[in-house]
């Protein structure tokens, strides 16, 4: 026979959407939107500053950057963009999205020094908030948070990856939340010959 | 190699769109048309067919490394100075490649010859390899073709099989330009395929794809819309597009796996018609080609001419043995030429339409095997986008 044995189409969606499963556990953090609102949440006001300090000073490292300010405020709203420390070898300004929260990591380590009053231990906070237990000492990096202009409701990663919908206790995975150097995001950078020609395939 | 009136199935468009077969019609004219089919023997498939098809991709592929090494060869096949080294790396390492499709003319009789290569996107993918397929199948089912009918069609299998065995970066991106519906179906119906051999697959638009760089600009990178990295990437867009636009650079540094890869840029190149005729003179299956020059004579009866970069037939001029001149218009008027002794494409009876109908053959290679083929119509002498998409048996 010279015909394939069989042709059959298995996905009827978009296999865009598959998700890549995993099996890692789930370890607490906590998001707030500055220190006050992080003490007022009843934790040790010195550990919602230091860890409000070590978010903002990942934040002109991990924040996306981009060479106008236009296409950063494409991405997360009119006056929401900052001008960057960083400047392109050619001397151009880079610009980048305000930090608008920040994820505190340490909160609910079991081996860190602060403890929130009254909770005994980290198995207490994640029991309430029905979350697996956090292995000891794991917990996910403190880091900072953005809003993009189509969902102000939900804080992000410098990556994009969405934490919370608001501020409070959020359980994450921490391969997800690790912060990652914020380099020059450019796009559209594709398409042009196609868009010129009108013709593409063959 | 008859053509052969048939009713067509009852519902089949409703069945396209289901399958997301989309652009069966082409501004209200037919594209996808069952109202024939092609009866080939399978004499004719495997002597005239699938044994050439193999030997011309193994000549291809023997003069891919000599191409890669030679200054003159990379300038006359106008592949940009700044990509040789990235061309040269992609054949030493082995990059691998999928797909691609030769174009050739055939009447049932003698040698087939090879109008040219669509080697890097080769498109009418799943009308080959899913819809004809089907369409056999259910005109067996419905007591239209007899049992024993079958196909030169082993394109799935054979794509499948390859997605098994490649080396691909996992997860692996597919993309296309975002509002070309035959693209998408393309790159839908091998994403398809990559999943049912277990691969993770990602699709994203052409436009959206990003490059990130380090703060001073370099190191780039491809990510997609949530900047994870871009390791993989089928790319169904012209390598000959890529080396002209701002992130053309960037996939010089990337280190991005690209299928097709960039050797392929060599063969998806009318140049190369040119270079195998000095390769293979009068190789059965061959056809006289020339690069133009300055100096070339004007167009004689009996030749064509093809931009260096074309496709669907845009920007062919050809002169027939008769005399008869025959143009079709186009994007790509901004490059060099070749000619092509010109060889008629057979030429049918379309009872229905009560006219004639012209016939292209596609033959398909996977890896370094043939695949199958394909068959295009059209009024006129010159095969383009337009051109009609018939099945094909092969019954003795």
């Amino acid at each position: 026979m010279k015909r394939s044995k069989k042709a059959a189409l298995v996905l009827t969606v978009p296999v865009a959407t598959l998700l890549i499963a995993g099996c890692e556990k789930e370890v607490q953090g906590m998001v707030y939107s500055n220190p006050e609102e992080c003490s007022a949440g009843g934790w040790n006001t010195e550990q919602c500053e230091a860890e409000y300090a070590e978010a903002k000073a990942l934040h002109p490292q991990v924040a996306p950057k981009y060479v106008s300010k236009e296409e950063c405020e494409a991405d997360f709203g009119d006056g929401k963009c900052e001008t960057a420390p960083q400047q392109t070898t050619s001397g151009h300004s880079v610009f980048m999205p305000m930090m608008m929260g920040y994820l505190a990591g340490q909160m609910m380590n079991r081996g860190a020094s602060f403890q929130q009053p009254g909770a005994a231990s980290a198995g207490t906070n994640t029991a309430a908030t029905g979350t697996k237990a956090a292995a000891a000492g794991a917990s996910v990096p403190t880091q900072p948070l953005y809003k993009s202009r189509d969902d102000r409701g939900t804080y992000r990663t410098a990556h994009n990856t969405p934490v919370a919908k608001g501020t409070g206790p959020v359980s994450l995975k921490p391969s997800q939340m690790q912060p990652r150097a914020g380099g020059l995001v450019r796009r559209g950078g594709f398409g042009h010959q196609a868009a010129m020609r009108n013709s593409y395939g063959g | 190699m008859k053509r052969i009136s048939v009713a067509e199935r009852a519902n089949w468009r409703t069945y396209a769109e289901e399958v997301g077969f989309n652009f069966h019609t082409f501004d209200g004219e037919p594209y996808w048309d069952e109202t024939a089919y092609y009866q080939f023997s399978l004499q004719q498939i495997e002597e005239d067919l699938e044994a050439p098809t193999e030997e011309l991709h193994q000549m291809v592929m023997d003069m891919v490394g000599d191409i890669t090494r030679s200054e003159e060869m990379l300038t006359q096949l106008n592949i940009p100075r700044d990509y040789w080294s990235y061309v040269w790396n992609s054949w030493n390492n082995g990059e691998p490649h999928l797909y691609g499709r030769m174009d050739l003319v055939y009447d049932g009789t003698g040698p087939a010859k090879l109008l040219e290569l669509n080697y890097d996107t080769p498109t009418s993918l799943f009308e080959t390899g899913f819809f004809q397929w089907v369409w056999l199948e259910d005109q067996i089912k419905n007591g239209v073709l007899p049992e024993r009918a079958d196909q030169f069609n082993s394109l799935q299998d054979k794509i499948e099989q390859a997605f098994i065995e490649l080396e691909l970066s996992t997860p692996f991106y597919f993309t296309s330009v975002r509002d070309n519906a035959e693209d998408r179906g393309t790159v839908s119906y091998l994403m398809d395929i990559a999943a049912q051999a277990g691969r993770n697959v990602h699709y994203i638009a052409l436009e959206d794809i990003g490059v990130i760089t380090d703060a001073k600009g370099e190191n780039p990178q491809f990510v997609d819309l949530d900047d994870h990295p871009i390791k993989g990437l089928f790319k169904l867009y012209p390598w000959e597009f890529i080396v002209q636009e701002d992130f053309g650079r960037a996939t010089l540094a990337a280190n991005t796996q690209m299928v097709e890869p960039a050797w392929k840029m060599l063969l998806s190149n009318k140049g190369i018609l040119p270079l195998l005729w000095a390769r293979y003179p009068d190789h059965p299956n061959l056809l006289p080609a020339f690069f133009e020059t300055p100096g070339s004579d004007p167009m004689a009866a009996g030749w064509v001419r093809k931009p260096l970069f074309s496709r669907e037939g845009a920007n062919v001029d050809l002169i027939t043995g008769t005399g008869e001149k025959l143009s079709a218009e186009g994007p790509y008027a901004d490059g060099r030429y070749i000619r092509q002794a010109f060889h008629a494409l057979p030429k049918f009876r379309d009872e229905l339409r009560g006219g004639d109908a012209y016939t292209m053959l596609g033959s398909w290679v996977v890896g370094d095997s043939a695949a199958g083929i394909c068959i295009r119509e059209d009024a006129t002498l010159i095969t383009k986008d337009s051109s009609r998409f018939l099945p094909h048996i092969i019954l003795d």
